[in-house]
């Protein structure tokens, strides 16, 4: 099957290798790009590898064939093990795309984790963002009515150490009782139960948010409430572009509680929020690569977020946020981290009060 | 309406047809190979759909997909083993009925039913569009664990007068399904601090381990060939008119397909089992079930078609697969740029009559194919099984190894298919274990849902109760069943479980 994977990729790129190679320093020119991903075929972080791989062709010198290997498993540990233990070289042939689920792990301190974000150089990464809705006959018309608001309310999770630590905390950080019913698989099937009345708050990425809750929205369906918010250049979280007229998180508490967030509970928030949004999903090349390699990945990326008929892709698929080269994506990533030993552990023991889940 | 006849244009046009052929001809290669299905197929196409128009990609990826339940049936009929998940069933009475030399026969009438239950499966997609969101929307998880519970008691009547074996069968598919991480709670199970083991025994592993192993290895003891007879080659005439003999089964079954492949989560791998359960269950004449009746053939078959068109629902409405090849296909989407959702019927519905189309054109195509192919492939039947053997094991060996890629691939193959042997010698039915393994995550993660959402008030939702009269039903007609095997002296699935 990877032959046969590799053969059309061979065939589609012949096409592009017509094209006069541009000479540089690294040279990739005849090679073959790995990009190992540590999901399934046809999963986001798939279908953002695919959407990337073929402008990285076009900008990498030498347009090398850009091929993804699919290594699911774990839960992307398995992945991410490989990259750390098995890829030693140095000459940028093998890249690894990571998502939140990736990051969530390393984080939280998962004993089957291997691999280290710290030693690796990342070549840029993809945000998104969330947005948070409620079910309109609880009588919430915006998040200032959250303010007291002591009703239990049901959230479909995955998982207490998914990506739903974000909402779960966020709403725990508000003071809302919200029950977390665990067993749904991927945000779609939390969509679903919501429209069914099943459970009663949700959020969904930017993407899905716009094709499948607006519409509820405008039927009178959905409130929506707040967006967890982007990074701006300075690191602080701020509304999101997406749904300008929302409040982000941050804005939220403090219309709640009269004071800006601060501690452990709102440093562990931005932490995860950063991992599982703010740079959810990012390009790494292994510890030991050369740094005329990484600069050249680098540059390349700048070229292809730039280039017209990528913004365009970015604007259909990757929810229209500005993606992050170089080192914008390494300040980003640094949030991740550069988290204190303290936040850790008082995650994790949020995480054992709340959900009786001890992380392994 | 005008949206309609517009795609048909589209899908009418050079390009457009060229690209469907193209996927047909490729969906009935990964079809005929065993073990190979509609998420290989997809993954080969993904990486060429980027920058297509949709119309195209489209006629491409369900041209594919729509014709694997036709073309998997030959591997089902001719050597017992699984051509993919959805044609399992197909083996219960289309591989007797190739030993006794009629194998053109079950294939003609197969693939007329493939064909007849894939354009009822297109038609039914086009009628409950405008009502497909509410129809979605009933289904709540504790009626999704009651459909799965439905599918667990068709074990019953898949172990005939044997139902202790049955259910301990179902429950080591159970336990099967049970390894791995845990559907509804952060915990890994069975994993024995074996890093394989977390994700679980893939389905196809668990199929051909099952299904096809035993069956090589017993027809390499008996070093002959599958058909015991010489004959071959005609007979797939009367196959065609057995099927529309049998139209009123082609009907039923064929909604109970597209029924079961529109409700999202409980997968399309146990369509084949429902289908060929109710018709042993709804038949007067049972014996000759598992000993080579044609109505086993036409029931699944039928059924598995019709289930694809049935399987777009969910995928363009609300983004959630039903299927695993469905989970591919929605990457496509992704890839092509369409988000699904609730405009998929609004302002992109010209693409969904486009998808309604290309179902119904390729399984016309495919159909037709698969008859001409039929004529030659069935000789194979005919040759010493030492010649074929190896090429099985070859490519079964590969098609467990696309799960992982990993070498717990082939000992995961190696350690079922010992278990399937076993089952096999001692007659015990293995149908019930896959059904078994197949349902058990479903199983776990509604009940858990309902439990956690409603306490034990779920018990009481009108949807639950009607399923629970289907259910009692449809116990009641396997206790029937058995009593009549009893008079009788003997027992069809008997035979089943021990082939």
């Amino acid at each position: 099957m990877k032959r046969w994977l590799m053969v059309l990729l061979v065939m589609v790129c012949s096409l592009a290798l017509v094209a006069p190679a541009v000479q540089a320093e690294t040279d990739f020119a005849g090679e073959q790009i790995t990009w190992i991903i540590p999901f399934k075929v046809g999963g986001g972080s798939d279908v953002w590898s695919r959407l990337y791989a073929p402008f990285f062709q076009k900008y990498l010198p030498g347009n090398p064939v850009v091929a993804v290997k699919n290594m699911p498993g774990g839960g992307s540990i398995t992945g991410g093990n490989h990259f750390h233990t098995r890829v030693r070289g140095s000459d940028g042939t093998t890249v690894f795309g990571s998502s939140g689920s990736t990051s969530f792990p390393y984080l939280l301190g998962n004993s089957k984790v291997k691999y280290d974000f710290g030693q690796y150089h990342i070549v840029f990464a993809s945000p998104t963002g969330g947005v948070a809705y409620i079910n309109p006959k609880l009588g919430v018309k915006s998040a200032a009515d959250l303010k007291g608001f002591t009703q239990e309310l049901a959230y479909a999770s995955q998982g207490a150490t998914s990506l739903d630590i974000v909402p779960l905390l966020a709403f725990d950080m508000l003071g809302l009782n919200v029950k977390a019913i665990f067993g749904y698989k991927g945000r779609g099937g939390g969509r679903v139960a919501f429209e069914q009345g099943e459970v009663n708050i949700d959020y969904q990425t930017s993407t899905a948010y716009i094709k499948n809750v607006r519409p509820l929205v405008k039927q009178g369906l959905a409130v929506p409430l707040m967006t967890w918010g982007v990074l701006d250049a300075d690191g602080n979280v701020v509304r999101d572009p997406i749904e300008p007229d929302l409040p982000c998180f941050p804005e939220v508490y403090e219309m709640i509680h009269g004071k800006k967030p601060s501690g452990p509970a709102w440093n562990a928030w931005k932490t995860f929020m950063v991992a599982g949004f703010g740079v959810q999903k990012a390009m790494w090349l292994p510890k030991k690569t050369k740094s005329e390699v990484v600069e050249t990945y680098r540059m390349a990326a700048a070229k292809v977020i730039a280039d017209p008929e990528f913004q365009d892709v970015v604007k259909k698929s990757l929810g229209g946020y500005q993606q992050l080269a170089g080192e914008d994506a390494s300040k980003a990533f640094d949030q991740v981290l550069s988290v204190s030993q303290e936040d850790k552990a008082w995650v994790l023991k949020w995480i054992k009060d709340e959900y009786d889940v001890e992380v392994k | 309406m005008e949206a309609f006849y517009q795609s048909l244009n589209v899908v009418l046009n050079p390009s457009h047809l060229m690209l469907l052929v193209g996927g047909v001809v490729l969906g009935l290669c990964v079809g005929i190979l065993p073990g190979l299905g509609g998420i290989v197929g997809m993954t080969i196409l993904l990486p060429v759909i980027y920058g297509m128009d949709p119309h195209n990609a489209f006629a491409l990826l369900i041209g594919m997909v729509a014709v694997i339940p036709t073309s998997d049936t030959f591997p089902s009929v001719m050597m017992g083993i699984p051509g993919s998940s959805a044609s399992q069933a197909t083996i219960m009475d289309g591989y007797p009925l190739a030993r006794k030399g009629e194998a053109a026969r079950a294939l003609g009438s197969a693939f007329t039913a493939s064909l007849i239950g894939g354009l009822i499966g297109a038609t039914v997609l086009t009628l409950i569009i405008p009502i497909a969101r509410p129809l979605v929307l009933a289904f709540g998880s504790p009626e999704l664990f009651m459909l799965a519970v439905l599918g667990m008691s068709m074990v019953g009547v898949l172990s005939g007068n044997q139902p202790i074996k049955g259910i301990i069968g179902a429950g080591i598919g159970l336990m099967l399904g049970a390894i791995g991480d845990a559907p509804a709670v952060t915990e890994y199970r069975y994993t024995f601090g074996i890093d394989y083991l977390m994700d679980g025994v893939s389905l196809v592993i668990v199929g051909l381990g099952l299904f096809a192993f035993p069956e090589i290895i017993d027809l390499l003891i008996k070093g002959r060939p599958i058909s015991e007879t010489a004959e071959l080659g005609k007979g797939w005439l009367d196959g065609v008119k057995d099927t529309i003999r049998h139209k009123f089964i082609v009907l039923r079954c064929s909604i109970i397909g597209v029924v079961i492949g529109f409700i999202p989560g409980l997968g399309g791998s146990v369509v084949d089992w429902i289908a060929y359960g109710h018709i042993i269950q709804t038949s007067k004449d049972r014996e000759n079930f598992g000993k080579g009746d044609i109505r086993g053939v036409i029931a699944p078959e039928s059924a598995n078609n019709a289930k694809e068109g049935g399987g777009l629902i969910p995928t363009f409405l609300f983004g959630i697969p039903g299927s695993g090849s469905m989970a591919v296909f929605l990457g496509g989407l992704l890839i092509l740029g369409i988000q699904p959702g609730p405009s998929m019927v609004t302002e992109n519905v010209d693409l969904l009559y486009t998808a309604i189309w290309s179902l119904a054109l390729a399984n016309i195509i495919g159909a037709g194919l698969a008859l001409v192919l039929s004529k030659p492939i069935t000789k194979l039947t005919v040759v010493p099984f030492s010649y074929l053997a190896p090429f099985m094991i070859l490519i079964i060996t590969f098609a467990c190894y696309q799960a992982t890629y990993s070498w717990g691939d082939l000992i995961a193959l190696l350690l079922v298919g010992i278990l399937g042997w076993l089952m096999k010698q001692f007659g015990w039915p293995r149908p019930a274990a896959l059904i078994g393994f197949v349902l058990a995550g479903n199983l776990e993660q509604y009940l858990f849902i309902s439990v956690q959402r409603y306490g034990l008030d779920w018990l009481t939702r009108p949807g639950v109760l009607i399923m629970v009269v289907i259910i009692v039903a449809s116990l009641s007609a396997s206790i029937v069943y058995q009593k009549k095997l009893k008079t009788a002296g003997q027992s069809a699935v008997e035979d089943i479980a021990k082939k």
